[in-house]
């Protein structure tokens, strides 16, 4: 250190000395003495920036000794298990108050929604979802605890790929992309309730991929319905109020799906979906499924049951707007013999169930996180649009009032829903609406918290 | 009657008769109705052969007259077969006893005495259950004064001692067990109800109904619409504790969900101890109510005493009975206050529209309701027939909040007469012995005369 300070303190000296005689003879004394301080004011400056730079140096090497030191231990150092896993979830809670009975009001948290995946290298992910419905499960509560993801999704190429396990069907709008904030209104509609059952999972292995052109596609193998344990006879209406109707799994391929839980496997079920996303804010989509399903109990040795369920919809968000359409159609086949062993039961099978829904939504105000969007939606569902099995004179639904005065509910209906979205951000959403039933009593207005993250 | 039993004693005196001998006999002396359903008797164990010549045995009563099957008749659906209301029985066999003998037919399907999750008694032998499973049931004939009459388990014994199947009993049981005449009683009660648990003629499952769940006979249009009415919720709501289906997906419908109900049935004055000037030594008084000294008031009393302190809305609940073979089961209820279907079936839809046709007038012509049951009970309901709304508010154990007998003075019943017709011609249809090969081989009575389409 001192030789290098001295060193440029040295040169200077001397060239100022050669400066000094090589220019002796021209200059005068006191222009002598002024440029010598000059020049040793310019040397303290060359000193202190060697000085400084020096001492720049000095760090930057220590810098680069320490990160070589750090990538070093990285590199020997075992992988943090959290940098793969992702964590998400989603809960809903609703508010509802029917306008025929308010002793019928409701407060719900609907659902509580954990998710967890695993990234295990680029190819091959592995995803799960566990919810935890009206807040309490046990034997003597309401509330359910279910597994309904949890599979192994593999990328076979860039554009195929497998997966395997419990897995959502790929049908619809809502039934992969169920969490509060895409969805419009409190509750899920009712055609991707009771005619598409969503949240609708099975078991099995599916192969799925898309073309650059925007083509998407899916299909596989899953387990089937089970119509063994179909309750043909309820003492009481399965619902009084719209809330109840979407929350008791009375509908056909709601009583049947077997979510995976020591599943009927010996009838297999198989699926397709076929969708066009090339376009951007357009989504054009069709999904099929059919398979056997066990069968009830009485009468015993009668023909198997096939259970088809066909799907479409399309979705158009052209700049604040979002416009769907979705219709879906399922049939049960062989029911007339079941339905006469049960002649008179309230909960008959149908042979054929639909339902449609036209829904428009606009954004008509943001401001910085804020957006808020209302909504109209028009839906009309038939849990049972026909039925076999029926002697003539007899009505597949009870025709006297019950116990308590009502009429027994009708299995089908016409909605009106209106509302809003309001997004407090883009993962936070507080709800409200208002739906009009044709034909049960049913007409109530809701109010809903979600979250998503 | 009692001529057929002596002929039924000098049978069994004889030693060691062949089991298919003694089913022959039986045969014989059925007469008409005949609830057998097999032709070949099924093997039994060695305990339940025991238990069917005990049951059979008239000598191990005090009166040498009376067995089990004097009471629990085979072709009477092992009902009674005297007509009366309550068996006569005791050492003369002279004593009424209390209740109508239930059919023994499918009790091996009754579960053990207990309370479900909602506080519901269930299960149990006897009408009010106070016998937790069969052995402890079949005990109790032998040592009750004015049945078998025995004084103590020791007399059984002693009689025992004399029977031709002793050498079976020691076999099975040992010999030790004879010098402990209670183990020796239990020993007896579990032989017979291995019988009643593994003889088939016990659970042929073989009436018209059977074939028709089984899609192997078709119902008559008037058969169909009694089932129909029994199914539908909001007409005759029988299915609600006579349930039509399978509980467990199994076992063939068992028409009864074993819980207790209180229907306010009018009090039999022909059951000797609801006379108020009785002499009878076995009543029980338990009412000081100035109205009768005496009530039969089933879970609370007074042949069991333990549920009255849980809870005093049982008192006056009865078991719900299986409606397999009912037409041959006749007087009806615990009290064997009706002695056709038609009947029964009436009370249950007019019990509150019509009450003076059940109850008594009394002189300022209103009307006595539930007058077999004690007033802090909810029984002595009075109201006048000819003011409707004069029989709103009723408070008490009587069951008027389920259809069918949730009516009021001057509603209409929950079923016409026409449609009683429809629902007795369906009852018929549980009668076992039906062969759909053979349809005009079924048994005919007075009720269910021959099927005429």
């Amino acid at each position: 250190m001192t030789n290098d300070t001295l060193r440029p303190r040295a040169l200077a000296v001397l060239l100022l000395s050669v400066v000094l005689c090589a220019s002796a003879t021209a200059a005068e004394p006191g222009e002598l003495a002024d440029q010598v301080a000059a020049l040793l004011k310019r040397v303290d400056t060359l000193e202190a920036d060697v000085k400084r730079l020096t001492s720049q140096n000095e760090a930057l090497v220590a810098q680069q000794e320490r990160q070589d030191q750090r990538i070093e231990s990285a590199e020997t150092a075992p992988p943090s298990q959290f940098e793969n896993l992702s964590i998400w979830g989603y809960g809903e809670t609703y508010y509802a108050r029917p306008d025929n009975g308010s002793s019928e009001t409701t407060a719900d948290l609907a659902r509580a929604v954990f998710g967890l995946g695993y990234r295990f290298d680029e190819r091959t992910r592995f995803d799960s979802e566990f919810e935890v419905e009206h807040a309490v499960a046990s034997a003597d509560d309401e509330g359910e605890v279910e597994v309904e993801q949890f599979y192994v999704d593999h990328n076979l190429t860039d554009r195929v790929g497998v997966e395997a396990g419990l897995f959502l069907m790929p049908v619809g709008l809502l039934n992969e992309h169920h969490e509060p904030t895409a969805f419009y209104g409190v509750k899920r509609n009712f055609v991707e309730t009771l005619i598409v059952p969503s949240t609708w999972r099975e078991g099995g292995i599916g192969i799925h991929g898309d073309t650059a052109g925007g083509i998407v596609w899916n299909a596989g193998v899953t387990t089937g319905l089970d119509f063994s344990g179909w309750e043909f006879t309820l003492d009481e209406p399965p619902y009084k109020t719209a809330l109840e109707l979407v929350s008791t799994d009375v509908a056909p391929m709601q009583a049947g799906h077997q979510e995976l839980q020591l599943a009927d496997a010996q009838h297999l079920a198989q699926y397709a979906m076929l969708a066009y996303r090339g376009l951007p804010g357009l989504e054009v989509g069709a999904f099929a499924f059919t398979g056997n399903a066990a069968v009830p109990d009485a009468p015993a040795n009668a023909h198997g049951q096939r259970v088809t369920l066909l799907e479409g919809h399309v979705r158009w968000t052209p700049g604040d707007a979002d416009l769907s359409a979705l219709y879906a159609r399922g049939t049960i086949s062989d029911t007339g013999a079941y339905n006469l062993a049960n002649v008179g039961a309230s909960n008959l099978m149908p042979a054929s169930f639909d339902g449609y829904y036209v829904q428009g939504a606009y954004t008509v105000w943001r401001h910085n996180a804020y957006r808020l969007v209302p909504f109209a939606r028009w839906e009309s569902y038939d849990m049972a649009s026909s039925y076999h099995g029926v002697p003539d004179g007899f009505s597949p639904i009870p025709t006297g009032p019950t116990a308590t005065g009502e009429p027994w509910p009708r299995p089908n209906d016409r909605v009106w829903t209106f509302g809003a979205n309001f997004y407090v951000t883009s993962n936070v959403v507080v709800k409200a609406d208002y739906q009009w039933f044709d034909n049960n009593d049913f007409d109530t207005i809701d109010l809903g918290l979600g979250v998503t993250f | 009657m009692r001529a057929r039993d002596l002929r039924r004693t000098a049978a069994l005196s004889i030693r060691r008769v062949a089991l298919s001998a003694v089913v022959a006999g039986l045969a014989a002396c059925g007469g008409g109705g005949g609830a057998r359903g097999t032709a070949a008797p099924n093997p039994l164990s060695a305990a339940a052969a025991l238990g069917e010549s005990i049951f059979h045995d008239t000598a191990l009563s005090a009166s040498g007259l009376q067995s089990c099957a004097t009471c629990h008749v085979e072709s009477r659906a092992f009902a009674g077969d005297d007509g009366l209301a309550v068996p006569l029985g005791g050492p003369e066999m002279d004593l009424p006893g209390f209740r109508n003998a239930p059919s023994l037919m499918y009790v091996s399907f009754t579960p053990a005495f207990h309370i479900e999750s909602d506080g519901s008694p269930n299960g149990g032998a006897f009408r009010d259950g106070r016998a937790r499973d069969l052995v402890a049931q079949a005990l109790q004939p032998f040592v009750t004064p004015f049945e078998m009459a025995n004084a103590d388990a020791a007399e059984v014994v002693a009689r025992l001692r004399t029977r031709p199947y002793l050498d079976d009993f020691v076999a099975l049981y040992g010999a030790d067990v004879l010098d402990d005449p209670d183990t020796a009683l239990q020993r007896i009660a579990s032989a017979v109800a291995a019988y009643e648990r593994e003889d088939v003629d016990f659970r042929p499952f073989s009436s018209k109904f059977d074939a028709f769940r089984a899609g192997r006979a078709e119902l008559s249009s008037k058969e169909l619409n009694g089932l129909r009415l029994f199914n539908d919720p909001t007409r005759g709501n029988c299915a609600a504790c006579h349930p039509s289906a399978s509980a467990d997906g199994k076992t063939p419908a068992l028409f009864t969900d074993f819980s207790y109900d209180n229907l306010g049935l009018p009090r039999n004055a022909m059951i000797p101890a609801n006379d108020d000037a009785t002499t009878l030594a076995d009543v029980r008084f338990n009412s000081g109510d100035g109205v009768h000294t005496y009530y039969d008031a089933g879970l609370c009393g007074p042949f069991r005493t333990d549920q009255q302190g849980i809870s005093r809305s049982v008192c006056g609940a009865f078991k719900v009975p299986t409606l397999r073979n009912v037409a041959l089961t006749a007087p009806y209820f615990h009290n064997g206050v009706f002695a056709t279907l038609h009947d029964a079936l009436a009370f249950y839809v007019t019990r509150d529209t019509r009450p003076a046709s059940w109850y008594p007038v009394a002189a300022d012509d209103r009307v006595v309701k539930f007058d077999d049951l004690e007033a802090i009970y909810g029984g002595a309901f009075t109201v006048d027939p000819t003011v409707p709304g004069s029989d709103v508010g009723y408070v008490g154990n009587v069951n008027t909040t389920e259809i069918p007998y949730n009516r009021l003075i001057g509603e209409a019943p929950s079923l016409t007469s026409d449609e009683i017709d429809d629902v007795v011609a369906f009852l018929c249809t549980l009668t076992d012995g039906y062969d759909p090969a053979h349809p005009e081989s079924a048994p005919v009575t007075a009720e269910c005369p021959a099927a005429s389409g």
